[in-house]
C-alpha cells in the first residue's frame, strides 16, 4: 500500500519506511548508534529528498531512543550522570562544530578535507575496534597488556580535577572527561553531518572504561537529547520534517529498538563491540566505494549531507 | 416587483451576450485549435500515487501536434558531483538553474526536429535545446553549460518530472477535421501547483497555431493540513512530531513489559 508523504511530495510503500526503521531500530537497541548513517542514505535512495531524509530520521530517531532507552533503563543500564556530562559537552561542541564548518566552507575544498576525515576516522575506530576485539575473544591476557599500555593516559585523566565517581558505570573521572570527549564528538558530529552515536560508543568504551552494556543504554539516552534538538530546529527553520515518514518509520524502529536491547542482553560485550566494529567497517567501505565508482547522475538535491 | 425582475433578466442576459460576442470574435480571431485537458484537477490525498491525464482537442488536418506540459519557472539549486584528485568523487560546488520549470513533458506527433524548424523551437521553448537556452546556469563557459545541462536533465527524466515522447497522441480525421487525444501517465513527483497545457499545431516547420489549458494538482484534507502546518506553524508541528515520537517510544516499551519482553 503507497500513502502520501505530505512534506516530501513523494508517495512510498510502506512497508518500506517501516521495513528499514525495523532493522535501524534493531541496530539502535542492539549497539546504542541512532543509525543515520545507515537510514538517510537509504531513504534518499527510495526518493526522499535528502533534506526531508535528514531531518524525518532524527524525528524518528527520537522515538527509537526512547523506546531503547526505556528498554535499557529497566535493567539498570542507564548511566544518567555520565549521560548528563556527555550531553552538555556534545550541546557545546554542536555549537563549535556549526561554526568550524562555515570556517572550513569558506576555505574552499571543506568537503575534501571533510571527507578524507571521515573515511579514515571510520577506518581507524572500525580497525582497531576489530582487531582488539578479537583479541580479546581469543584470550584474556592480551587484555592486560592493552590496559598497561592505556595507563599513560589513565594516569593523565586520574590527574585532572573535580574526580567524581558514575556508580552506574562502576568508574571514576574528572567530569572535564566525558565533557570534552562529548564536544569533541559534538564538533565532529556537526562537521560530518551524522549524530556520532558510533564514534561515542567506542570513545565510552575505550577511554571512559565503561562496561559495554551500560554503554549502549546511556548512548542512547544522549542520542534522545541531540535528537529532539535537531527534529526541533529542522522543522522550525526548514520545514523538512515529514510527520507522515516519521510514524511510519518509528511504528518499525520502536519495535525494533525493543528486539535490539533484548537481544543485545544476550551478547557479550565483547560480541557487542565486534558486530559493531564490522558494521562501522562495512560503512566504511560503502563510503569508500561511493568515493570512487562513478555515479549515474551527477546531480543531487542541495542540502541535507 | 416587476421592474426587479427586468432588472435581474437584464443583469443576466447582458453578460451572456458579452460573451457570445468574445466567443464568436475569439472564434474567428484564432483558428480551429482546440486543447481540454482531463482530470485538470488532481487532488493529492493520502492514498495519491499519481494520476493520468488526457488532452484532447481539434486542429487542422493535415498538421503535427506537439503538446508541452509545463509548471511555472522558478530557480533550482543542485549539488554537482566531480572528480578530485583524479579518482575521488565528491560535491564539487552548486548548479544553479534560472526560470526553469520543475516539470517538463512534451509530446509530439513526430520527431520535432523532423517537423519544426531550430528557431521555431527556440521561441516557443520547445525541446530540450531550446529550453537549455531559455534558462540561466551559473557558469558562462558554453562547453560546461551544456554538459551540466544534460545532467540536469538527466537527473530530472530520473526522477519522472521531465519527459519526451513522440508519437504517443492519436490522430483521428473527422468531417474536414483532425481529432488528437493523447493520455499520459502523471507522476507522483509532480509537486502540486498549476501546470500549463500547451498544444502547438505545427506546419511547414512552423507553429501555425497555439491553445492553451491548465492542470491544477493540490493537495486536499489531512495532507494540505499537515503540509501548511510544517510551513506555517512550524514550532508547533516540531513540537508535535517530537511528543508523538516520544510517546510511541514509551508506549512501545511498555507494551514491551508487560509483553514480559524485558526478561
Amino acid at each position: 500500500m503507497y500513502l502520501y508523504l505530505p512534506v516530501a511530495l513523494t508517495s512510498i510503500n510502506i512497508i518500506i519506511p517501516v521495513g528499514l526503521g525495523l532493522i535501524v531500530g534493531l541496530l539502535s537497541g542492539l549497539f546504542g548508534v541512532g543509525g543515520g548513517f545507515l537510514m538517510t542514505p537509504l531513504l534518499i535512495m527510495f526518493g526522499i529528498p535528502s533534506t526531508v531524509a535528514a531531518a524525518t530520521d532524527s524525528n524518528q530517531i527520537v522515538a527509537a531512543s526512547t523506546s531503547g532507552t526505556y528498554a535499557h533503563w529497566k535493567v539498570g543500564n542507564v548511566d544518567f550522570k555520565m549521560g548528563l556530562y556527555l550531553l552538555v559537552g556534545g550541546f557545546a561542541g554542536g555549537l563549535v562544530g556549526v561554526e568550524f564548518i562555515k570556517m572550513l566552507r569558506a576555505m574552499g575544498n571543506a568537503d575534501f578535507v571533510i571527507k578524507i576525515t571521515y573515511v579514515l576516522m571510520l577506518g581507524i575506530v572500525g580497525a582497531y575496534m576489530f582487531i582488539e576485539s578479537l583479541s580479546s575473544m581469543k584470550k584474556k591476557d592480551v587484555k592486560e597488556v592493552e590496559v598497561q599500555k592505556k595507563s599513560r593516559v589513565r594516569e593523565f585523566l586520574k590527574s585532572l580535577p573535580l574526580q567524581t565517581y558514575f556508580e552506574k558505570s562502576g568508574v571514576t573521572h574528572s567530569i572535564l572527561v566525558p565533557i570534552f570527549l562529548g564536544c569533541m564528538v559534538g564538533i565532529l558530529a556537526a562537521i560530518m553531518g551524522v549524530g556520532g552515536g558510533f564514534l561515542m560508543v567506542p570513545i565510552m568504551f575505550y577511554i571512559l572504561r565503561m562496561p559495554m552494556h551500560v554503554i549502549v543504554g546511556t548512548s542512547l539516552f544522549q542520542i534522545l537529547f541531540t535528537c529532539i534538538e535537531v527534529t526541533f530546529l529542522q522543522s522550525y527553520t526548514n520545514h523538512t520534517v515529514d510527520f507522515t515518514l516519521a510514524v511510519l518509520l518509528l511504528i518499525g524502529s520502536t519495535i525494533g529498538a525493543q528486539v535490539g536491547a533484548i537481544f543485545g542482553r544476550k551478547l557479550k560485550g565483547e560480541q557487542l563491540k565486534i558486530l559493531l566494529a564490522v558494521i562501522v567497517l562495512a560503512v566504511t567501505v560503502k563510503i569508500i566505494f561511493e568515493l570512487t565508482l562513478s555515479p549515474s547522475l551527477l546531480l543531487s538535491q542541495a542540502g541535507g549531507h | 416587483m416587476k421592474y426587479t425582475n427586468m432588472l435581474n433578466k437584464t443583469f443576466v442576459i447582458f453578460p451572456i451576450l458579452i460573451a457570445l460576442l468574445l466567443f464568436v470574435f475569439a472564434g474567428t480571431a484564432s483558428a480551429q485549435l482546440t486543447a481540454t485537458a482531463n482530470h485538470d484537477h488532481i487532488t493529492v490525498d493520502f492514498f495519491y500515487h499519481g494520476s493520468t491525464i488526457s488532452v484532447r482537442g481539434v486542429s487542422d488536418p493535415g498538421t503535427d501536434l506537439i503538446i508541452k506540459v509545463t509548471s511555472e519557472d522558478g530557480n533550482q539549486t543542485l549539488r554537482k558531483k566531480g572528480k578530485v584528485g583524479g579518482f575521488l568523487w565528491m560535491n564539487v560546488g552548486e548548479l544553479e538553474v534560472e526560470h526553469v520549470p520543475k516539470v517538463y513533458f512534451l509530446h509530439s506527433t513526430r520527431n520535432i526536429d523532423d517537423i519544426l524548424s531550430r528557431d521555431e523551437m527556440n521561441k516557443n521553448v520547445i525541446g530540450y535545446p531550446a529550453l537549455e537556452k531559455y534558462v540561466k546556469m551559473n557558469t558562462t563557459d558554453e562547453a560546461e553549460k551544456d554538459r551540466w545541462f544534460n545532467e540536469f536533465v538527466k537527473f530530472k527524466e530520473s526522477s519522472n518530472v521531465y519527459a519526451t515522447s513522440t508519437g504517443k497522441i492519436s490522430l483521428m480525421d473527422k468531417d474536414s477535421e483532425q481529432n488528437y487525444y493523447i493520455l499520459t501517465e502523471w507522476p507522483y513527483q509532480a509537486p502540486p501547483g498549476k501546470y500549463t497545457v500547451t498544444v502547438y499545431a505545427v506546419k511547414d516547420k512552423k507553429v501555425v497555431e497555439t491553445a492553451t489549458s491548465n492542470v491544477l494538482v493540490e493537495q486536499v484534507g489531512m495532507v494540505k493540513s499537515f503540509a501548511n502546518m510544517a510551513k506555517n506553524n512550524a514550532a508547533v508541528y516540531g513540537l508535535i512530531a517530537i511528543l508523538a515520537a516520544l510517546t510511541a517510544g514509551f508506549g512501545v516499551g511498555l507494551v514491551f513489559r508487560k509483553n514480559g519482553g524485558a526478561h
